[in-house]
């Protein structure tokens, strides 16, 4: 990359911002957002890098539901593992990494460490869980993925080789990074909520580059008409498992960063109960749409936080999600991101300018949150890969 | 005949399980006490809002199990707390300030509870931590409070690994800030080995929920067993799933195997099922004796005390003993207020209320530090008795175990006889011999 | 964890237990199963409407009439009520979209929120026990194990229900009807099927079922909000095993999975709960139709 191609980007970049609501102008306020949020009162911190996290698994979750077809109810099994995996390298492998690289930067080694041993367990299981689990469709997928989330909770219960500690879990201590004079927590609330947004950032971009890749094309093509697409030579099966490794590896990585977040891996984590959150978050989100999980994470973790202010509701907040869960099925799939493009495209007329991309246009989200001081379209690149779905709305 | 509290008004109509064929309660009614919700979540105990401030109240932040199988423990937590706040509170408070108290649900999960305890910390801005009755979640919640560096009064959890320093024991996970009140496992456990000792029981099982607390508790009986030299075999162990609604299985397998006496640790709603079932399948008659490591906690509150009598169980806390004036006073008050005898989960909250009144009023200020330094070696009195903290935090309650019998006066369940074990540091050291499990003293 | 005893017994009282655990999954399991074979839909609440057949029959047993068998059919009844009115108003506006059947998970998944929610709104928490009624309340000691007779009455009830159901499926119209329309539910409209209202009838059928097992169950277990959740779970397992849509397959399902949850304990405490999902697992990938796969068989 010369010189003067870097100028000429950034000055293209710039002209972009300068331009009206396009991408890279909110591209760039989501950035702003996202470094201003690091400045927040500590548990608004915590709250955020809660969303983010459960964001990332509810991606996960969708690129196999929304983009694939196929409904997972046991996708906490890779939540759960990679929670486990950096749990039990921490709790085990300290003492070694620090003999290798010196107590100072142990801490943050072992962590780095932990996520790639926790990501490798989830693709390790993903494989041969997938593999069984794409034989079958619809409701059968379901069930079968839902057996293989409670088969792991139990096996996670039973304390195998004393590395998971029964029903109490693994307990997560991040440590401290000390580098000349210079300390670190790793679980202060601010440095894991960078470490945090980073992680989950770049998981996004990624699985947005999946998602507009040809592979994400023939992901949509399977969902509309399997048979259709095999007609047209593709290995259904074949594909679908790469997709539910895909999805899997990202769920793993919000596993990963739960943990530490958590501060406890627990069995909870793959049971049944947890999946559940990631399709409620989805679904109410809107799962066509490419954002629709991280609107709804937003939406289960801001609206159970909101009601917890009011105790006498507090109690119930399960009774609402049920009912907007049902709400949003039978009457409008599109979930919340369907309705704030309605919202904007009622507001302002057609679309912006600047669309690019598959009939989806840049997606304003505003949220209408004006009271948090969160921006949930902070990731780069706003478009909503719309992926149309045959039924009806 | 189904047994539930008939109190229409109350959304949550606390339930407890069935009376048993063989003991027909009165239902006493209950006093409804301060919940601003059904669920009682984050309740504000006799106090004006907002945090603690000079000059303003002190705030403090409780923990416990408010729902599911364990919630009777919750409620009665919050029964001490509302006591203690409103005796305080009568009695000039805590240095002319009021006190209140904001209760959170842990669910009995780890998870849930730390993220309940930093809301409190850094939302509610809370002067100090007490409560939790759920070992594992102690488990997970002491080392966050080490982080927080705030000071924490457990009041019930009973895992001897918290209040154990770190690096003794691959488990521990006590630090400076965590504090117990009352008795630990390690403690009680200790009074049960000593029961067994006047036992003629050979051959011994246990049922317990499948959990640390389930597990340490046969670990430590074993440990102690050894120690103290009471011949025993262990034959037979089954761990349920916490809020496992049907045990016959278990049961059954236990029954089975024919033992001569059973230590539980079974609590909350979960001991009330399990009694029903097991009398149906005729345990009471075939096993000699069963111990019921914590059965006086939700056996007192009379709507339902089903511990049959000639059993012997065990309590943080007893009414009776010791025979002193504060422990009369404070019987005979929380009778009148609630109509049923105080149990030790109330009397664990009630006196780490008045401990961090005495702390505070020492300290001359609530600075978490400040508080930490005087609780650490404090000695102090309550109706529990007299004790002090050791240099691990562990406050030394003695061990308490009785055999039940039904008090007609008091309308409830009583332990008599009953015998304190003192269980101090050396004692329990001694009596676990060889056993690498720490005495958390 | 350790093998409990190197010696199991396996006592007359353990058959019993495991044949009473399968009858009250049963219960929930045949009609999980006839609402999946005729209509097409995995109802998630099922676990929900056992728990409410439970908590309703408790309710009338402590404030209504003093008898457990009316309140355990107006138990059943109301859940029934309850699920016609959820088939009615949500569930039947699914049946014609593309991917049906996911959406319908997730709306029963809604209702199995809402349920126990409702639930815990009006009874709270805490769990609740009741004793079988009198009549039947008493121990039975065989060969040196001892158990409720209760226990015999509703295997014996299980029984019944899997003879009732055979015969309403097998000899009359209405099942004539449910066996039609299973096949193949735009022929049974085109031949003048009211198919809405044979599916609400269905539904409301399986409804009852459930109820009934949470009803007949309240005296052996402790009633309590979290007993839908548990419940759901195996009543998945016996249905992927026995057959979606096979009542004889829901039967046997139950009966293995009731037994395996009773020996269970005896033979190997640890890893007990692990085996029913491995069983499940095993069953989707090789035989997803079930032992018995297929409706009324």
């Amino acid at each position: 990359m010369s010189a003067t191609d870097t100028g000429g980007r950034v000055s293209r970049f710039g002209s972009a911002v300068a331009e009206g609501w396009t991408r890279e102008r909110l591209g760039l306020l989501g950035a702003v957002a996202l470094v201003l949020v690091a400045f927040a009162p500590p548990f608004q911190v915590y709250l955020f890098t809660d969303f983010l996290v459960v964001a990332l698994f509810a991606l996960g979750f969708n690129l196999l539901y929304g983009y694939t077809g196929l409904l997972s109810f046991g996708h906490g099994l890779f939540y759960a593992g990679g929670a486990y995996g950096i749990a039990i390298v921490l709790r085990d492998l300290t003492p070694v990494v620090a003999d290798v690289v010196g107590a100072g930067i142990a801490p943050l080694v072992t962590f780095a460490l932990g996520g790639v041993v926790g990501l490798a367990l989830v693709v390790a299981l993903a494989v041969p869980v997938g593999w069984l689990s794409v034989r079958l469709e619809e409701i059968y997928f379901a069930l079968i993925t839902l057996a293989f989330g409670m088969l792991g909770y139990s096996l996670i219960i039973q304390d195998p080789a004393g590395l998971t500690n029964g029903t109490d879990g693994v307990i997560v201590l991040l440590g401290t990074v000390d580098l000349g004079g210079f300390s670190l927590r790793i679980g202060g609330r601010r440095i894991y909520y960078a470490i945090s947004a980073v992680t989950v950032v770049a998981a996004v971009y990624g699985v947005w580059r999946v998602v507009n890749s040809p592979f994400g094309t023939v992901c949509k093509a399977i969902r509309e008409s399997p048979d259709r697409a095999a007609a047209l030579g593709i290995d259904v099966s074949h594909h679908r498992w790469m997709t539910f490794i895909v999805s899997a590896a990202v769920v793993g990585i919000a596993g990963v960063l739960r943990a530490g977040l958590a501060s406890v891996a627990s069995p909870g984590l793959t049971h049944w109960s947890t999946s559940a959150i990631a399709v409620i978050a989805t679904v109410i989100g809107g799962a066509t749409y490419f954002y629709g999980p991280i609107v709804g994470a937003f939406i289960f973790l801001y609206i159970r936080w909101a009601i917890s202010r009011f105790p006498a509701l507090e109690a119930y907040w399960e009774l609402f999600f049920g009912a907007l869960l049902i709400a949003v099925v039978l009457f409008f799939k599109q979930g919340a991101v369907g309705g704030l493009l309605l919202l904007r495209d009622r507001l302002f007329g057609d679309g912006d300018a600047d669309d690019a991309g598959s009939g989806g246009g840049g997606a304003r989200d505003d949220g209408g949150q004006a009271t948090a001081a969160t921006d949930d379209g902070a990731e780069s690149g706003d478009d909503n890969a719309r992926a149309d779905r045959g039924d009806n709305s | 005949m189904v047994t539930e509290d008939s109190d229409t008004e109350n959304k949550y109509k606390r339930a407890d399980a069935a009376e048993t064929s063989s003991e027909r309660r009165a239902p006493v009614g209950r006093r409804r006490f301060l919940q601003a919700a059904g669920a009682g979540t984050a309740v504000a105990l006799a106090g004006c809002s907002g945090g603690g401030g000079d000059g303003g109240p002190v705030t403090l932040g409780a923990a416990y199990i408010l729902s599911g199988f364990a919630s009777l423990y919750g409620e009665e937590a919050e029964r001490g707390i509302e006591f203690a706040v409103s005796e305080i509170n009568d009695n000039g408070g805590i240095d002319g300030r009021d006190v209140e108290v904001l209760v959170r649900d842990t669910e009995a999960s780890g998870d849930t509870a730390i993220q309940q305890i930093r809301s409190l910390v850094q939302e509610d801005n809370v002067d100090g931590l007490f409560g939790l009755d759920s070992s594992g979640v102690a488990q997970a919640v002491a080392p966050q409070i080490s982080q927080l560096q705030m000071p924490f009064m457990i009041t019930h959890a009973a895992t001897p690994f918290v209040t154990s320093p770190q690096g003794e024991h691959e488990d521990s996970v006590g630090n400076e800030y965590v504090f117990r009140d009352s008795n630990s496992l390690a403690q009680d456990v200790y009074g049960a080995a000593r029961t067994a000792q006047e036992l003629d029981a050979t051959e011994w099982a246990t049922i317990g929920p499948d959990y640390a607390f389930g597990y340490e508790t046969w670990d430590y009986f074993q440990a102690y067993c050894d120690g103290l030299g009471v011949e025993a075999e262990f034959t037979a162990e089954q761990f349920p799933a916490l809020a496992t609604s049907d045990y016959t299985p278990f049961i059954s397998s236990i029954l089975d195997a024919d033992p001569d006496a059973v230590l539980t640790p079974l609590w909350g709603a979960d001991l009330t099922t399990f009694i029903g079932q097991a009398e149906s399948a005729g345990w009471f008659d075939q096993i000699d004796h069963t111990l019921f490591s914590v059965g006086m906690g939700t056996d007192l509150p009379s709507d339902g005390s089903p511990l049959p009598e000639g059993e012997y169980a065990s309590t943080r806390y007893d009414p009776f003993v010791p025979d002193t004036e504060a422990n009369n006073s404070f019987r005979e008050a929380y009778y009148e207020e609630y109509g049923s005898l105080p149990t030790y989960n109330a009397e664990g909250a009630y006196r780490a209320l008045h401990l961090y009144k005495e702390a505070i009023e020492s300290a001359g200020s609530t600075e978490p530090d400040a508080l930490v330094d005087e609780f650490t070696g404090m000695e102090h009195s309550g109706p529990v008795g007299e004790y002090q903290f050791t240099e691990t935090n562990q406050a030394t309650v003695s061990s308490i175990w009785g055999t039940v019998t039904y008090d007609e006066e008091w309308e409830s369940n009583v332990l008599d006889p009953v015998n304190r074990y003192e269980a101090g540091p050396d004692v329990l050291s001694d009596a676990l011999g060889d056993s690498d499990l720490p005495t958390g003293i | 964890m350790s093998l409990t005893s190197l010696v199991p017994l396996i006592g007359i009282a353990d058959v019993v237990i495991g044949l009473s655990l399968g009858s009250r999954l049963f219960l929930i399991a045949v009609g999980l199963s006839l609402i999946f074979g005729v209509l097409g839909v995995l109802n998630f609440a099922h676990g929900g409407f056992y728990m409410l057949g439970a908590y309703v029959t408790l309710a009338v047993v402590s404030n209504v009439v003093d008898n457990f068998w009316v309140a355990a059919v107006v138990g059943a009844l109301a859940v029934g009520v309850v699920g016609a009115a959820i088939e009615f108003s949500a569930i039947r506006r699914l049946y014609d979209r593309v991917d049906s059947d996911l959406d319908q998970l997730i709306v029963t998944f809604g209702f199995v929120l809402v349920i126990h929610e409702t639930v815990r709104f009006v009874w709270g928490s805490g769990s609740y026990s009741i004793d079988p009624p009198d009549v039947f309340n008493f121990s039975v000691t065989l060969g040196g194990s001892t158990f409720n007779a209760y226990r015999l009455v509703v295997i014996g009830l299980a029984v019944g229900v899997l003879a009732a159901l055979w015969l309403f499926i097998t000899r009359t119209y209405f099942g004539s009807l449910v066996r039609g329309t299973s096949s193949d539910r735009e022929m049974a409209a085109m031949l003048g099927v009211d198919v809405p209202r044979l599916y609400t009838g269905v539904f409301f059928l399986g409804s009852v079922l459930a109820g009934l097992g949470g009803a007949l169950s309240a005296p052996l277990q402790s009633t309590s909000p979290a007993l839908g959740d548990q419940v759901i779970i195996d009543a998945f397992i016996v249905v992927v095993i026995g057959g979606l849509g096979s009542m004889s397959g829901a039967f046997v399902g139950a009966m293995l999975i009731g037994m395996m949850q009773s020996l269970g304990p005896q033979f190997i405490s640890a890893g007990s709960i692990a085996i029913p999902f491995l069983a499940m697992v095993i069953v989707l990938l090789i035989r997803p139709e079930g032992l018995f796969g297929g409706i009324g068989e």
